[in-house]
């Protein structure tokens, strides 16, 4: 499939409604971080070993060149033939050669993703050669004609049935649907062709540079026997996955498994160095000889990205596949909407590098930025800054579409013209609610659905509320300046009047920066890095003015913005980058900051309980800021409030900024999950720190669980102050 | 036979390994459906073993001719029992894939994976632990390594060329329905023989 004509739309939507695949990932959802956790049992110190792979990594990939002439050297020694394979076409070159001179007519292959990555098999069998996947879900997807759905499981989105179709088709017998039969099929059918293939061709999951030997983790035990009983055995395997020494191996060893497939160690683990013996039938008779190696070291994009300053990351991959297994967006299409080979977060980045960035741009937005996958990672990379990244150069590369530019550039970086456009929106939502423009402004402009009803815009904003809200105390405490964000400026004001009142309780001043605007993440989100700049540039002049002591947001994404954004935006830029940096070390997320002085008050004790209370943590809040005792703290303080956890509260709500919006097919499966989770808590109350997930969530619940409310923490602290005073 | 180290006891970081890991180990090849059988002394192989071949009707037996083989004379006991018993390359190339049953030693334990290491690298080792339905391997139960790094510590040492593997368990599959299914291309039953007496003799 070529990246241009295809319609992702269309094709997310027959994935969602493929049963046998929502049903299979959805258990398998479920399923995945139970037994991921019981295969860590036994670890003491996960971070400690990711950041070794991390380390382990970084200085391989720094010296890329000096470690794979290494190891090419020390393969050598070892009687391997060593061919460095600058693309597919160089590879399939050297590998049809090597079949002629050596007159190899049958071939087997255990699992090669870097072969699938330029359609091998294809090519090998137009060349008259008969080949065989022997991994049985690489047979399954190879009978199929399908692509892998997963890097790990690639038939995971088949079931018995359909698997048993495949083989009676292709075994020409009627094979009823029982797993354990249709594996001795695959075992007996396979068998004859290890027997007889004159070739074996792996990938590799690591290679050594001080011993030259590559290594490979299996279950079936196929590579085992494609290793070990042919003459001739094929390595390809990426200049990714070289690292120094064996020590280096350890980390590995240790999280490829537990991460992969929750299992503490595949069945087999095998480490080749050098040639090995074999056995050859030579005028009848077997006889020992030393079997043929040939190590493709493959290229393919990976030596341009190590000289990457930011995609040198992918280095770190060890193709475990974990991110797939926790990312909301994949759990519900699975694989084969990214396109090419490679799946999920991941898969997205190694298609831009591996394959083309064509394929990338048409899939980039199905990370929804919630960070579920940094926190398992084995290689501790940042999936969804790289797809930002990402993003950013296809915009420099290609720009943005005319109608998008348009709304950033004139509107959204025009604070004027972007606030009264809103006003405007607040007297006739109808009009916004449709057509192309909206869709590329801030989320709440968006339409109604089936399933979640989105807020309507406020008739007054919280600006024009502050001054009300506004009163000096003699001497305060601290001087904050409160950046409200769109959200809560336009949508939700009652959260910033919250904000005014538990700040002010705490003998603080608070002031409102009239000039504020958007904090740009929505504009960034799009890869407009130009319009973004111009956005920040405003709001660090109008809080420069305030001078405040603290920089107060009760948005974890303005907070970030503020945070980190803007320092990295301006990063080449010293006079404006230290100007941010000034003001990102002053910015304070609102639960955090009220915990620790309520804390400093004797103020943050557990309070008897009476009314349930349930939170969701926002992904960005957790997983970016790092906050999520905080907020539990403050509720359990909240006289009257007892907190009761939900399953799965950190996992996404599905609003993540504009994807909620703009993909409604797959954000409406992810909100009916969580509000699943919410019902079987029993509570009539949900607290949130984030106002994206405040409008996501209350829409839903006024559809689907009326009787349920949802408040952002500020709010329910505030409604105790006043039941104090009463 | 090829081996990737001469003597593996020796090679065995001093100090860290010993029988205080066997149960862990013993416990975790468990659970992941490797069957131990531990034993004190090498006279009460020939019971273990003549019982397994019973037990499985085992007509055909390839074997690599270690150290345990030849001090438990287990050859005899084959042909006493009248078993077909293969032991030289050829002939286990030739009958590796219609034998019922493997029989290799391995050269360690590792607790905290349940996995044992075989030095594979003679193709005789590997072809009897891949192809019969059956694998069934000698370890010496002191040999036991607390953890993955120590073991690799051990490569380390020892690695210079050839082909190890760490075999965990007997060959599975998830791949239909994410159902465990055991004995794809490997084989369907592991079993380790865990004997308490150090054995001297023979190679490696």
């Amino acid at each position: 499939m070529t990246a241009n004509n295809r319609n992702i739309r269309q094709e997310i939507k027959e994935k969602l409604n493929d049963e046998v695949l929502r049903g299979a990932l959805g258990r398998f959802a479920e399923a995945y971080p139970i037994s991921r956790a019981k295969a860590y049992e036994n670890v003491e110190d996960f971070e400690a070993l990711r950041e070794q792979i991390k380390q382990v990594k970084l200085a391989t990939v720094a010296n890329i060149e000096a470690v794979s002439d290494r190891f090419e050297a020390e393969a050598t020694k070892r009687g391997a033939k060593v061919f460095r394979a600058k693309d597919g076409n160089a590879l399939k070159e050297y590998l049809l050669n090597l079949c002629r001179e050596k007159g190899v007519k049958r071939i087997v292959k255990s699992k090669s993703m870097a072969s699938e990555e330029i359609h091998l098999n294809h090519d090998l069998e137009a060349a008259g050669l008969h080949v065989k996947e022997t991994d049985l879900g690489e047979w399954i997807i190879a009978l199929a004609g399908h692509k892998p759905s997963h890097m790990v499981m690639p038939a995971i989105h088949l079931n018995r049935q359909q698997v048993a179709e495949y083989f009676s088709k292709e075994l020409q017998e009627d094979i009823p649907p029982e797993i354990p039969l249709m594996v001795q099929v695959a075992r007996q059918t396979l068998r004859e062709e290890f027997l007889q293939a004159d070739m074996g061709i792996s990938g590799a999951n690591f290679g050594v540079a001080e011993n030259g030997a590559i290594a490979l983790f299996t279950n079936e035990g196929n590579a085992r026997l494609a290793t070990s009983v042919p003459r001739i055995h094929v390595v390809i395997i990426g200049y990714e996955k070289l690292i120094p020494t064996l020590k280096d191996a350890v980390p590995i060893m240790r999280t490829l498994p537990r991460n992969a497939t929750a299992q503490l160690m595949t069945s087999y683990m095998t480490m080749i160095s050098g040639t090995t013996p074999t056995m050859v039938k030579v005028c009848e008779e077997w006889v020992e000889q030393e079997k043929e190696l040939h190590i493709i070291l493959f290229d393919n994009g990976r030596l341009d990205a190590a000289k990457d300053e930011k995609f040198k990351e992918i280095y770190q991959c060890v193709r475990c596949a974990s991110c797939l297994n926790v990312c909301p967006v994949y759990t519900l299409v699975g694989g084969h909407v990214y396109g090419h080979i490679y799946a999920g977060g991941i898969g997205a980045i190694l298609t831009a590098f591996l394959n083309s960035m064509g394929d990338f741009e048409k899939i980039n937005e199905l990370c929804i930025g919630c960070r579920r996958c940094t926190e398992i990672c084995p290689g501790k990379i940042q999936i969804p800054d790289l797809i930002e990244e990402l993003r950013a150069r296809a915009v420099k590369a290609h720009g943005l579409p005319a109608s998008v530019k348009m709304v950033f550039e004139n509107v959204l970086a025009n604070r004027k013209v972007f606030h009264t456009l809103l006003r405007f929106a607040s007297i006739g939502q109808k009009p916004f609610q449709s057509g192309r423009l909206i869709r590329h402004l801030p989320l709440f402009l968006a339409g109604m659905t089936k399933d979640r009803s989105l807020p309507a815009i406020t008739d007054k904003p919280l600006r024009d509320r502050v001054a009300k809200l506004s009163r000096k105390p003699e001497n305060p405490s601290k001087r904050i300046a409160f950046f409200a964000g769109c959200s809560t400026d336009f949508v939700f004001p009652e959260v910033g009047e919250a904000v005014y009142k538990v700040l002010q309780d705490l003998n603080m001043e608070v002031v409102f920066p009239e000039a504020q605007s958007c904090c740009g993440k929505p504009v960034l989100g799009m890869g407009d890095k130009e319009t973004t700049k111009r956005i920040a540039k405003q709001n660090i002049e109008a809080f420069e003015a305030a001078q405040p002591d603290v920089i107060l947001t009760a948005c974890p994404t303005c907070t970030e913005t503020w945070h980190i954004t803007y320092a990295d935006l301006f990063k080449d830029d010293p006079e404006w980058s230290s100007r941010a940096a000034a003001l990102a070390a002053k910015t304070r997320e609102f639960t955090s900051l009220v915990a620790e002085e309520y804390k400093k008050a004797g103020r943050l004790n557990k309070t008897g309980g009476g009314i349930k209370v349930t939170y969701h943590d926002s992904c960005h809040m957790k997983r970016a800021l790092g906050i999520h005792e905080q907020p539990r703290k403050l509720l359990e303080a909240a006289d009257g409030y007892e907190l009761v956890e939900m399953k799965d509260c950190d996992k996404c709500c599905g609003m993540a900024g504009a994807f909620g919006v703009k993909y409604t097919d797959l954000s409406m499966p992810i909100l009916k999950q969580k509000l699943a989770n919410i019902k079987d808590t029993g509570t009539d109350l949900v607290a949130v720190a984030c106002p994206a997930c405040l409008m996501q969530i209350q829409g839903g619940l006024d559809k689907q669980l009326p009787n349920v409310k949802v408040k952002h923490v500020a709010e329910i602290i505030a409604e105790n102050l006043d039941k104090k005073q009463e | 036979m090829k081996k990737v180290c001469e003597n593996w006891r020796d090679a065995l970081p001093a100090g860290i390994w010993g029988p205080q890991h066997f149960e862990e180990f013993a416990a975790r090849a468990a659970s992941v459906a490797a069957e131990v059988i531990r034993v004190k002394t090498i006279a009460e192989i020939p019971d273990v073993l003549s019982q397994l071949v019973q037990n499985v009707s085992a007509k055909k037996i390839v074997m690599t001719e270690n150290r345990y083989v030849k001090a438990a004379g287990l050859i005899d006991l084959f042909k006493s029992m009248q078993i077909e018993t293969y032991t030289s390359g050829p002939d286990i190339r030739a009958h590796c894939d219609t034998a019922d049953l493997g029989l290799s030693a391995v050269e360690f334990g590792i607790a905290e994976t349940g996995s044992v290491c075989q030095d594979a690298y003679a193709v005789e080792d590997r072809l009897v632990s891949t192809l019969p339905p059956i694998h069934a391997v000698f370890l010496n139960s002191n040999y036991i390594l607390p953890s993955i790094e120590s073991a690799v510590e051990v490569f380390s040492n020892v690695f210079e060329r050839g082909y190890l593997s760490l075999i965990t368990g007997p060959s599975r599959t998830a791949d239909i329905e994410r159902v465990l299914t055991i004995g794809v291309h490997g084989p369907s039953r592991f079993i380790i023989i865990a004997v308490d007496e150090e054995v001297a003799g023979g190679e490696a």
